[in-house]
């Protein structure tokens, strides 16, 4: 009888983990190893930056789900990997470190049949000089807790703006490689929204900064799009929107230090600028855990396992931007070393970024890491889970299951303003996400059809019945799989 | 030149009964592309 250990639970370790109990016996053991005690449905908290959700309404304790669905539960972190075991232990194990209550600070090695390792990223704040959320101005969505500080500090400014002082609202990325561009771009749409609504948007300047060659790349190189009966490009898009909405913007910049209320940045073109501003929300970038992996012997094996994130069937060979291919994208996500290991949604090294690659003269890189958030999170971690059932019932490996990202679309929906009739959305989608410039040569790499762009109330109604829908899912009340990924 | 919205485009935008409309396409749309299957890219 297999025992699968899931690490993590957000949207990729909790999707593997429901889709394995569920198809799986109660014979076979499913544990999830999470330090959080929550379930977060992070597109949400854009909605609680802005004041017009409560955390409560995005997150539900795991503890009791995962007792009622028969599915184990340690809120411990993961220090290190043991894929061979060790000289006590024949089974391969990780070892976690409880972070609940009543076991703070315990060790134990959890061994494995399978492992998933769905840690997401490590939000890398202190690549960044000074950016840390709730300090310097500087605020986070990336996180409830993030998202509240945001909207407390959000707060303060509107009433503030209200006694007549005028300010500068600074969104978007606080490094030159982050990646979920998306997150800021719907973040300040939605301030600018709730500016509108508290009647003082003529009190603040908005300010979009990011480490974007141009506006709507959002780490996949843009794309090229069908809007209405027009076919226009993402940037084109997006500089429509903020025009429309009085938001100015800065691009090429590679964020490098934060003080209050400065952000000092690097341009593609080499200059060292700073801005100031009374509120800024900027994106951390992601980086892997810093995991270690040891073999038998307790020798450092952490290179075949990790490359920042987890090391899985992709292409890793270093070539040229030109010859890129979206054939170096993994399918499987299964480690080419350790094969019940694998790594769906972020916890992935990507082979390299989706957006081409630029420096500033200087030598600093920057540009978009590739985003793995959101759906491809969902869909990877369950055609995980489907190889490794198919695996314990045929009881041989099966990777029939593949999604790679360059055959796989994406749904971006991204909230422009909260409101059941003065609400909007910008919903893009893309196929594939990693673009193929060989089977769609003439269209930017993708399939026009499939990619398209919608802005309107439309979209406002979609985000929000999303957020329904997947809590319900994650909730695995009735019929639960029915709702895709 | 930046592309503007008008008048017009807001009016269809903002409004409930053509957007109510234009959700239920969009949820089917998106629905068909997300759920319409993945696979590998690799010749085997």
């Amino acid at each position: 009888m297999a025992k699968i250990v899931i690490l993590g639970a957000g949207i990729s370790g909790h999707v593997a983990a429901s889709h394995l109990r569920r198809k799986l016996d109660n014979t076979h053991e499913v544990v999830v190893v999470s330090p959080n005690s929550n379930y977060q449905w992070i597109p949400s908290n854009i909605w609680v930056g802005v004041g017009r959700m409560k955390s409560d309404q995005i997150l539900f304790p795991l503890a009791p789900l995962y007792k009622k669905k028969n599915i184990g539960f340690k809120q411990a972190k993961v220090t290190s990997f043991f894929p061979e075991g060790d000289s006590d232990n024949a089974k391969p194990f990780v070892m976690a470190e409880y972070v609940s209550e009543e076991k703070r600070g315990e060790t134990e090695k959890i061994t494995y049949d399978y492992l998933i390792n769905a840690t997401g990223p490590k939000l890398n704040f202190e690549a960044t000089e000074g950016l840390n959320p709730g300090t310097n101005k500087t605020y986070s969505v990336c996180t409830y807790t993030h998202a509240n500080h945001a909207w407390q500090g959000l707060q303060a400014l509107i009433g503030e703006l209200k006694q007549g002082k005028e300010a500068r609202i600074v969104i978007g990325t606080g490094h030159a490689k982050a990646t979920c561009q998306g997150a800021a771009f719907e973040y300040i749409l939605n301030v600018e929204q709730e500016l509108r609504r508290q009647n003082v948007r003529d009190k603040a300047k908005i300010t979009w900064i990011s480490n974007e060659y141009e506006l709507g790349d959002f780490g996949m190189d843009g794309m090229l799009l069908s809007y209405g009966s027009n076919i226009m490009k993402s940037h084109e898009m997006v500089e429509m929107v903020f025009e429309d909405r009085d938001i100015e913007w800065i691009l090429g910049a590679g964020v490098n230090k934060i003080e209050d209320g400065v952000a000092h940045f690097e341009t593609l073109n080499g200059e060292h600028k700073t801005i100031e501003y009374d509120f800024a929300m900027l994106i951390p970038s992601f980086s892997g855990h810093g995991f270690k992996a040891f073999d038998k012997n307790n020798q450092d094996i952490t290179e075949k396992l990790f490359k920042g994130f987890m090391i899985v069937d992709a292409d890793y060979t270093p070539k040229p931007y030109e010859e890129w291919t979206v054939q170096d994208w993994p399918e499987t996500y299964q480690n080419p070393s350790y094969p019940n290991i694998f790594a769906p949604g972020i916890a992935f090294a990507p082979p390299h970024s989706i957006s081409k690659p630029r420096k500033s003269p200087s030598g600093t890189e920057i540009f978009p890491s590739p985003p793995r958030t959101g759906m491809p999170s969902g869909i990877t971690a369950k055609l995980v889970a489907d190889n490794i059932i198919d695996s314990i019932m045929q009881q041989k490996e099966s990777l029939h299951h593949k999604g790679s990202m360059g055959n796989m679309g994406a749904a971006c929906i991204a909230s422009a303003g909260f409101g059941m009739t003065k609400g909007s959305g910008i919903s893009i989608t893309t196929f594939p996400i990693v673009p193929d410039y060989k089977k769609y040569p003439d269209t930017q790499g993708r399939k026009l059809g499939k990619t398209f762009g919608e802005i309107g109330l439309a979209g406002h109604w979609l985000k929000l019945a999303l957020h329904y829908a997947f809590i319900y899912k994650a909730k695995m009340k009735p019929f639960w799989y029915l709702i895709p990924e | 030149m930046t592309r503007r919205i008008s008048n017009f485009k807001r009016f269809v935008m903002m409004n409930p009964i053509i957007q109510f409309f234009r959700f239920l396409y969009l949820s089917i749309k998106v629905l068909l592309i997300v759920a319409g299957g993945h696979g590998g890219t690799r010749k085997i």
